[in-house]
């Protein structure tokens, strides 16, 4: 079901409460009552087409924006994917983490298989980190590079040096590798591993990791249906330019 | 077992995303792709490479060599149709014919027949998802950190022959990663902890 603007924020989330923390991202705190999608919006300063692009996007996995993608701002697209990669690293993974470790600390016998497991997620720790990083220090100086010259239908030194040094193709191709440990995780967990005594710690790490895939999924959504189809449009304009 | 890709393609919007929602009941399949446009067929089968194409005839291509050459060898690609005219099955040398008219489980029942017929006919029975002897060795020198050529050098075999072990191995744990293997091989004792760095 296509999301819109005069539908109540609550009956929306009712509808996918995956869009919690897209919403608290946003600074929208629940307990909203029956204001509508708009009203929402409003009080918060929340552009209402981006909101429903992303929330859509998110909603809907045949969803894909078309006309409305060349009206939402490089810079709000970025901004919001900044604040979701903090949660992640910032909220998602330290509570996973914490729970990794508190299974550690308990008394048991399967001691060394908790430490497999505890180092195999710093492994994927890092790893998702250094994508991150990737993408804030790389990818999008590279699009708000991309977006400005659009703007200002020229090129600043700066500018120009970003755009000659990366393409949103080159982000394209390594972009799935990074689900890859986390699956591993899981089916490790499933498969080949006897739970310790406290089985529902042990249960309640296995569902995270489950949400936390999901939401990462949603997420690499926007990326590549809102953020990349817009770049390369913008790229090619760019190129008439030159 | 590996999953199953499937891809339909198929213009009324009704059609494919009902057959779509039918076809999430089979088993050990997945559908990788919905096509609506006639164009992007063949681009997108030769670059997908599902295991099944369920087509309708009037979206298949008239001029892509590729794809039908596919069709007359058949083995890779499984062709489905989806239509009211079931004369076209032979005439296009189909695999199976998909009625609009037919219920769910006839749909079912033709395409897991489909599906176990593609299986038998692929390696035969890689049966037991334990992994060989020879592949727990592979496995060892991986999670030892050993690159392709490396383990092909020491065990004396070609590089071609690791990489097929490897992805034998990945495809029976169902872990891609080296390091979710060495936790495998730590567990199973194909190696001890102190050996990984």
């Amino acid at each position: 079901m296509r999301i819109k603007k005069d539908m109540k924020l609550a009956d929306v989330i009712q509808l996918n409460y995956m869009l919690i923390p897209v919403i608290h991202r946003f600074g929208i705190d629940l307990g909203f009552g029956d204001k509508t999608v708009s009203d929402v919006c409003e009080e918060n300063k929340v552009d209402l087409n981006f909101f429903l692009q992303l929330v859509n996007a998110y909603h809907d996995k045949d969803y894909f924006p078309k006309e409305e993608l060349q009206t939402i701002p490089v810079k709000n697209i970025v901004d919001y994917l900044k604040m979701t990669h903090s949660s992640y690293l910032n909220e998602k993974i330290l509570e996973i983490e914490q729970k990794i470790i508190s299974l550690q600390s308990e008394d048991t016998e399967d001691q060394r298989y908790i430490l497999l497991i505890r180092n195999f997620f710093e492994g994927y720790k890092s790893e998702l980190t250094e994508h991150i990083m990737h993408e804030e220090n790389v990818v999008f100086p590279y699009v708000l590079a991309v977006e400005e010259i659009i703007k200002t239908q020229s090129f600043s030194e700066k500018n120009r040096e970003l755009f000659n040094a990366f393409s949103i193709e080159k982000y394209e191709e390594g972009h799935d590798d990074v689900e890859e440990k986390l699956m591993d995780l899981k089916t490790i967990m499933i498969k080949y591993l006897t739970p310790p005594a406290n089985s529902t710690l042990y249960h309640t790490i296995i569902q995270d990791l489950f949400k936390l895939e999901e939401d990462l999924n949603y997420h690499s959504r926007i990326e590549d249906k809102v953020l990349t189809p817009k770049v390369i449009l913008m790229e090619k304009s760019i190129k008439n330019l030159l | 077992m590996a999953r199953s890709t499937i891809i339909i393609a198929e213009n009324s919007c009704i059609i494919r995303k009902g057959l779509r929602s039918i076809l999430q009941n089979l088993e050990n399949s997945e559908i990788i792709q919905l096509i609506d446009n006639k164009d992007e067929v063949c681009k997108l089968v030769n670059k997908n490479k599902p295991d099944i194409l369920i087509v309708n005839p009037n979206m298949l291509p008239t001029d892509c060599p590729d794809l039908k050459r596919k069709f007359v060898n058949g083995n890779k690609l499984s062709l489905v149709l989806l239509s009211d005219k079931k004369n076209l099955k032979d005439k296009l040398k189909a695999d199976g014919y998909i009625n609009y008219l037919d219920g769910q489980n006839t749909i079912l029942d033709l395409m897991q027949k489909i599906l176990s017929k593609k299986n038998q006919n692929s390696i035969p029975d890689k049966n037991s998802e334990i992994i060989s002897s020879r592949e727990k060795n592979i496995l060892k020198h991986i999670t030892l950190g050993l690159t392709n050529k490396e383990i092909a050098d020491q065990l004396f075999i070609s590089i071609h022959t690791v990489v097929t072990h490897r992805k034998n191995i990945t495809q029976k744990l169902g872990i891609k990663s080296v390091s979710g293997l060495t936790v495998y091989a730590i567990l199973h004792n194909i190696i001890s902890m102190d050996e990984v760095k």
